[in-house]
């Protein structure tokens, strides 16, 4: 069983984000880490490798610092690491079409990645990489087991969880799973500093990023907290409840 | 417990300079210690028990005895000992004081100094955390001079027998293994005493007020008798326990870092949230020279440690560099606890935060492993050639 994980570095979440001239500047990120649905995917990924002697590739669409991740992940299991040079994405389409034909390369099975990237949180990944492969494609999992040929997954319905199962190429696009990722040891470390990262370009792959009708104009910071309001003495109780009730929502 | 996330202070970007393998483990090692060290230590403390999960933790990370090779044991570098111990003892002094013990002061004589069944017997076992080992030298009677201790063993025959007793002993009552140094014959010399051995014991010492999440114990030997096979072959005199404490030594000046950067970290942000006469206290200039002087004194015991770690690495190192780093890393975590404890004004006294428990802990590290005068001497006799610990001599 050849397992896809799909990974993508991100600003880690105690990260300050910049913006200069309407642009992240990833240069004042001070720490990437692996996106955390992505996480998820991938310890579900390293059980089913675990549980099926599969074997599991882990695979980026990035710059060149986002090899760092796939070392992260070699340390936990991953067998095969490929990094995609995002050299001429201009689009998410672009990033699923590369991330596609490495999958297909490598006759994948079953190709697990979180439901969105917690930078952009597009979410379109999962999707569209299970429209170009022809694959099913469930999103929102929170597990996903292989068993009678058949991969079981739990998902949430309109009001608890629905068991689904699928079979043939799939795709599975993880919210938050029933299990961290485990932690690395250190002879995990030492056996993924030897491991080869095969970096792929979109020449390599042949696939084609000229055309693409999407553009970014800008980014811009999220708006300032307002200044939070002070109440002092108990005659104030009302006045506060009224405002958490009707302004904040929250009881 | 007020938790906001860390982000080490690393001025002159001094970890840029570890292998992509120590940045690793440093990342591993510091996401457990924020996972389920800091959120417990308190507690621990409260109680007084080194959690047994995470004696299982260090073994499954695997990075006890870190710098050994072979016999199931990580293989990592000197430095890499380092950036464990730095990153451990940034959650707790106790919690490195265990993997020092462990690492260096019980399985490194018995890789260094035993024999190979003894190495193959024990290593694996205590590499994983399975079995817990403990450094038995100092005695009720001599601390800074163990040279003229009193426990001794005698040749039996078929075995030998241990007498006296041993104090101040970190692990000692959770041991499986004890590496207990006593004289024979008049010379110094290692046993492995193992936890049932008859006419052993180790009651735990209570009442301390530092390192409280770390057992300390007695080890009493009552006619102790232990196979013939459990001395170690390869060491006799003084250099047996000096070469474990050269190690576990190494790891503190680093380790002692940790706790610096935990207390710069706590006063940054107390210092920068809390308003006195209107302004945050990080805004008045006798607050700034406080930190300013604690980065200054982390960034050079950085460099110290770090350019240590590569003469270890290298094996172009003397005892008195060791004396140097140690001396000087716990000297400044000390006072940067006290500055800082200083800057979080009343509040620092409380367990929200962790600067009195560092502050304490490193009182009980300024003493252990030589005291800070002791190294005085160390570096002393260097410069002079004239050794100043005793009068006789
Ligand atoms: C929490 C804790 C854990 C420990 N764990 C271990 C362990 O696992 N194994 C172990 O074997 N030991 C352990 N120790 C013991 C430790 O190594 C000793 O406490 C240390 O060596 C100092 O000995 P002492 O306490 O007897 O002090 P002393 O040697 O009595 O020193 C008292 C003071 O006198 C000074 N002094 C001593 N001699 C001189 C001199 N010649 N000139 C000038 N000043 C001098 C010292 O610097 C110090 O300030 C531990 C201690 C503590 C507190």
């Amino acid at each position: 069983m050849n397992i896809a994980v799909l990974l993508k570095q991100v600003p880690d979440t105690t990260a300050k984000i910049i913006i200069s001239e309407g642009k992240v500047d990833e240069n004042s990120v001070s720490k990437w880490s692996m996106s955390p649905y992505d996480e998820y995917a991938l310890e579900s990924g390293l059980q089913m490798k675990d549980a099926n002697n599969g074997l599991l590739i882990a695979i980026t669409c990035g710059p060149d610092r986002s090899k760092k991740m796939l070392t992260d992940a070699a340390a936990v299991g991953a067998d095969t690491l490929i990094h995609i040079s995002d050299e001429g994405v201009k689009d998410s389409t672009h990033t699923q079409q590369l991330l596609a034909a490495v999958i297909k390369k490598f006759d994948a099975n079953v190709i697990l990645c979180g439901k969105q990237a917690a930078d952009t949180n597009g979410g379109s990944t999962g999707p569209g990489v299970a429209e170009i492969l022809d694959a099913a494609c469930v999103t929102l999992v929170s597990e996903v087991s292989f068993t009678d040929g058949k991969y079981i997954t739990m998902r949430p319905s309109n009001n608890g969880t629905e068991k689904v199962s699928v079979d043939g190429i799939s795709v599975f696009a993880f919210d938050k799973g029933t299990t961290e990722l485990r932690r690395p040891n250190v002879r995990g470390i030492m056996m993924a500093k030897k491991k080869a990262i095969e970096s792929m370009t979109s020449t390599d792959l042949g696939v084609d990023l000229s055309s693409s009708n999407v553009t970014l104009d800008s980014q811009t910071p999220p708006p300032e907290k307002a200044a939070g309001q002070k109440f002092d003495g108990a005659e104030h109780v009302p006045t506060v409840v009224s405002k958490l009730r009707n302004e904040a929502n929250v009881i | 417990m007020i938790t906001m996330a860390y982000e080490a202070l690393d001025f002159y970007d001094v970890d840029s300079l570890l292998s992509e393998e120590e940045r690793m483990v440093r990342d591993m090692v510091r996401d457990w210690v924020d996972e389920e060290v800091i959120p417990n230590i308190e507690n621990a403390c409260r109680e007084g028990v080194f959690p047994d999960e995470w004696r299982v933790a260090l073994g499954e990370m695997g990075v006890l005895g870190a710098p050994l090779k072979g016999y199931g044991c990580p293989g990592l570098s000197y430095t890499a000992y380092g950036v464990i111990c730095r990153e451990l003892e940034r959650g707790d002094s106790g919690l490195r004081s265990f993997a020092s013990v462990q690492g260096s002061l019980a399985m490194y004589p018995i890789w260094d100094f035993g024999s190979e069944e003894q190495k193959n017997y024990y290593l694996p076992k205590m590499a994983s955390g399975e079995w817990i080992g403990c450094f038995g030298l100092t005695e009720p009677d001599y601390g800074s001079n163990p040279g003229d201790m009193i426990t001794k063993a005698e040749d039996k025959g078929d075995h030998y027998l241990l007498n006296g007793a041993k104090m101040w002993i970190t692990n000692g009552t959770i041991a499986e293994v004890a590496v207990v140094w006593a004289k024979l014959d008049g010379v110094i010399r290692g046993f492995i005493v193992e936890k049932n051995d008859p006419g052993f014991s180790a009651p735990e010492m209570k009442g301390k007020h530092s390192l409280k999440a770390s057992v300390t114990s007695e080890l009493v030997f009552q006619d102790c008798k232990i196979p013939k096979d459990r001395m170690l072959p390869g060491v006799k005199g003084l250099r047996g326990p000096f070469s474990c404490l050269n190690n576990a030594r190494f790891g503190i000046s680093w380790g002692a870092l940790g706790s610096a950067q935990a207390c710069f970290d706590s006063a940054k942000d107390y210092a920068m949230s809390r308003i006195q006469f209107n302004h945050p206290i990080a805004s008045y200039q006798l607050v700034q020279n406080k930190l300013a002087w604690m980065l200054r004194e982390i960034t050079k015991g950085q460099l110290l440690a770090y350019h240590l770690g590569q003469k270890k690495d290298a094996g172009v190192w003397i005892p008195e560099h060791i004396s140097l780093a140690k001396m000087n890393n716990v000297d400044i975590a000390l006072e940067i606890a006290r500055v800082a404890r200083d800057i979080h004004g009343a509040n620092g006294i409380l367990d929200e935060y962790p600067i009195m428990r560092h502050m304490a802990n490193l009182e009980s590290v300024k003493t252990y492993e030589g005291t800070h005068d002791i190294h005085n001497l160390i570096i002393g006799r260097h410069i002079t050639g004239i050794q100043a610990f005793t009068r006789e001599a």
